[in-house]
């Protein structure tokens, strides 16, 4: 009967409550949509550079990762690379010859890092063919190609068909030199890639270092819903000689961008909450202050302060509460609806696309942050219950019953 | 036969103001089982002070009350709370119903707060509406009844916890002169049917002239106190 008490009690002042439970529900709602918007950039980074920088892990000598010396190149590349395609995880796997060097134009010279990479299983792990805005995919030139980011292109003011010239210490630390011709200009939202980076066809790299069929890096994707450490773990434990790191490991950034989903939503609530909760304490002091008599009344006749404490808290939480599913729905409807839509940004996108965003945003939420949101909405309306209750239970019934 | 409550020499001074007010001075009562006792007095007097005390609502500043021979008046608030719940029905000037519920469920709110299971609470509920006429407001939310009714809801509700005495301050102070008679008819039926004991305080010569014993206050002080037949 607390219950039912406590609810006709809501319903007493039909309007006031109703401002209180509108107010939840666009609270609510704002809650859940901004922190989806916000996870959206958040996920959108970091897929991006899984997708097409990191992946989700690489191999490579222990040594190698130090500062790049092209010697320590990958023990038996071949073995891992079947490793690998016999685990049912793993989607594809690419090799990569890796070395730092200078790239010339006619005009400039810039420093770069120049990736040898094997164009079929480039295109499966990073989706370098997808990058790809003038020109082709190593195709179309002749001679040997390059693909370079449009930022670089534009440093070195070469244009397709133009011929570049890569330098670098070979193994035996001999300076050596190849000419290029430019064969496809890449977008990419990364800055490695739009103007860091040269991706030459492997075998050519391998022939001008001198390293034969040698692999400095390996790396792989894996299928959706895959435990990427584990993996990872599982695969350095069959060839312990090498390094194996999921792309956790590779880029703390992307770490710190997960962690900082959760507390972007934890952060929200309590801004929102904190202001919502100023709302509920006044309507329900003012709930109190009216119900002297009827509050007194209850305790002269019997009624264990405790119970009336339990009954304002009860009330609170009812009217706290009830606009939340509905706010919960609105949010969830809103974020599916633009998740399968998305935002499109690409009216602000040249900015974001430079700090690597896609242009558009898919807003998502997990299940377990409805969760979080639905705590802290409790946790909101018991603490902005407290007070109320309180003052509800510091009532003396001959006062209440007099009328001071 | 031992008094069903026995004050002794009570005293209730308030400090609010620079005098100190003696609302109850040096005052000794006793009351027995079955009776139907008037209070009464000029406005002022002690008659509302006097009533809460011996409700257990308020504490005299000296003196002790009794009641089956439990001292009530150093009781500490938590005890009294539930002494009240099982031993003392209450009818206010003001009605007092809660107003979310309906007649019937302020008749069951007072029996569960003495955890009796629902089937009891219900049939009490409806078999007290019965023998206050007003049975087919059991539905009604006290908003929907006229005062007359909304107090003979009051009286079923003092009488659902089985007390073992009701008090009424000024029960007939808001009501007409039609209703005023018939809460009393009911209510001095009940204490004749029934044996409860009531207690009530009052303005109005008529009700006065239904009580059986007549106390008279005068600054906190009994003056007169006459048994009738
Ligand atoms: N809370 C209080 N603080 C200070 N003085 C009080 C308080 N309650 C009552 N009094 C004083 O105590 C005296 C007795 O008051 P009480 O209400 O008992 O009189 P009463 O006989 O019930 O009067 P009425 O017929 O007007 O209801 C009065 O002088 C009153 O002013
Ligand atoms: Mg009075």
């Amino acid at each position: 009967m607390l219950a039912i008490l406590a609810w006709r009690n809501v319903w007493r002042h039909k309007g006031r409550s109703a401002v209180v439970i509108g107010a939840m529900v666009v609270g609510i709602w704002s809650l859940t949509f901004g922190a989806a918007f916000m996870n959206s950039f958040l996920l959108s980074y970091i897929e991006t550079s899984i997708r097409h920088d990191v992946s989700n892990g690489q191999i490579h000598h222990p040594e190698f990762t130090k500062d790049f010396d092209i010697k320590f190149t990958i023990a038996e590349p071949e073995r891992i690379v079947r490793f690998l395609e016999e685990n049912e995880s793993v989607a594809h796997v690419a090799r990569r010859s890796i070395v730092n060097g200078m790239i010339a134009s006619s005009r400039q010279a810039t420093g770069v890092k120049i990736v040898g990479v094997e164009p079929a299983e480039e295109s499966r792990v990073t989706l370098l063919d997808s990058l790809i805005s003038e020109g082709s995919y190593f195709e179309g030139v002749t001679g040997h190609p390059v693909l370079l980011g449009r930022r670089l292109s534009e440093k070195l003011k070469v244009g397709l068909k133009s011929k570049i010239v890569l330098t670098f210490q070979d193994v035996e630390g001999n300076i050596t030199a190849g000419s290029f011709r430019v064969a496809g200009i890449l977008d990419a939202s990364s800055t490695t890639i739009d103007e860091g980076s040269a991706f030459v066809l492997r075998e050519d790299l391998n022939r001008l270092l001198g390293i034969r069929d040698a692999v400095h890096e390996i790396a792989y994707t894996t299928f959706p819903g895959t435990e990427d450490d584990v993996l990872a773990s599982q695969v350095q434990a069959a060839f312990p000689n090498e390094m194996v790191r999921s792309w956790h490991d590779l880029s703390p950034l992307l770490v710190f961008m997960e962690q900082w989903m959760g507390a972007i939503l934890q952060m929200l609530i309590v801004i929102i909450m904190l202001a919502l909760a100023f709302g509920i304490v006044n309507t329900m002091l003012m709930a109190v202050l009216e119900r002297v008599r009827e509050v007194g009344v209850m305790i002269a006749l019997g009624t264990r302060r405790g119970r009336v404490f339990l009954m304002i808290v009860i009330e609170t939480l009812f009217l706290s509460t009830a606009g939340g599913p509905v706010g919960l729905l609105a949010g969830y409807l809103t974020i599916s609806w633009l998740g399968k839509r998305g935002i499109d940004l690409s009216d602000y996108s040249e900015g974001l696309k430079s700090i690597g965003y896609e242009s558009v945003l898919h807003p998502q939420l997990f299940p377990s942050d409805y969760v979080t949101i639905v705590i802290g909405v409790l946790i909101t309306a018991i603490l902005a219950s407290l007070y109320p209750a309180w003052k509800a239970i510091r009532m003396q019934p001959v006062d209440a019953i007099r009328g001071v | 036969m031992a008094a069903l409550i026995k004050a002794t020499n009570i005293t209730k001074v308030y400090h609010k103001t620079s005098v100190p007010v003696h609302a109850i001075n040096n005052l000794s009562v006793e009351i027995a089982e079955g009776e139907f006792t008037a209070i009464v007095g000029p406005s002022g007097c002690g008659k509302t002070t006097l009533l809460n005390i011996l409700g257990g609502l308020d504490q005299p500043t000296s003196g002790t009350v009794m009641i089956d021979g439990v001292d009530i008046s150093r009781m500490k608030d938590s005890d009294l709370i539930d002494f009240r719940l099982h031993n003392i029905g209450f009818v206010f000037q003001a009605y007092n119903l809660i107003p979310v519920l309906t007649a019937l469920e302020n008749i069951e709110f007072i029996m569960l707060l003495q955890k009796r299971s629902r089937k009891e609470r219900v049939a009490r509920a409806k078999e007290l509406l019965e023998q206050m006429n007003i049975a087919d407001k059991a539905d009604h939310r006290p908003g929907e009844l006229s005062g007359g009714q909304q107090q003979r809801v009051a009286v079923a509700r003092a009488l659902a916890s089985n007390p073992r005495f009701i008090l009424a301050d000024e029960p007939t102070a808001n009501l007409d002169s039609v209703s005023t008679e018939n809460l009393l008819d009911l209510m001095a039926r009940i204490n004749r049917e029934q044996k409860a004991t009531f207690i009530f305080s009052t303005h109005d010569q008529r009700v006065m002239d239904k009580a059986r014993r007549l106390i008279r206050l005068v600054d906190g002080a009994i003056v007169s106190d006459d048994v009738r037949s």
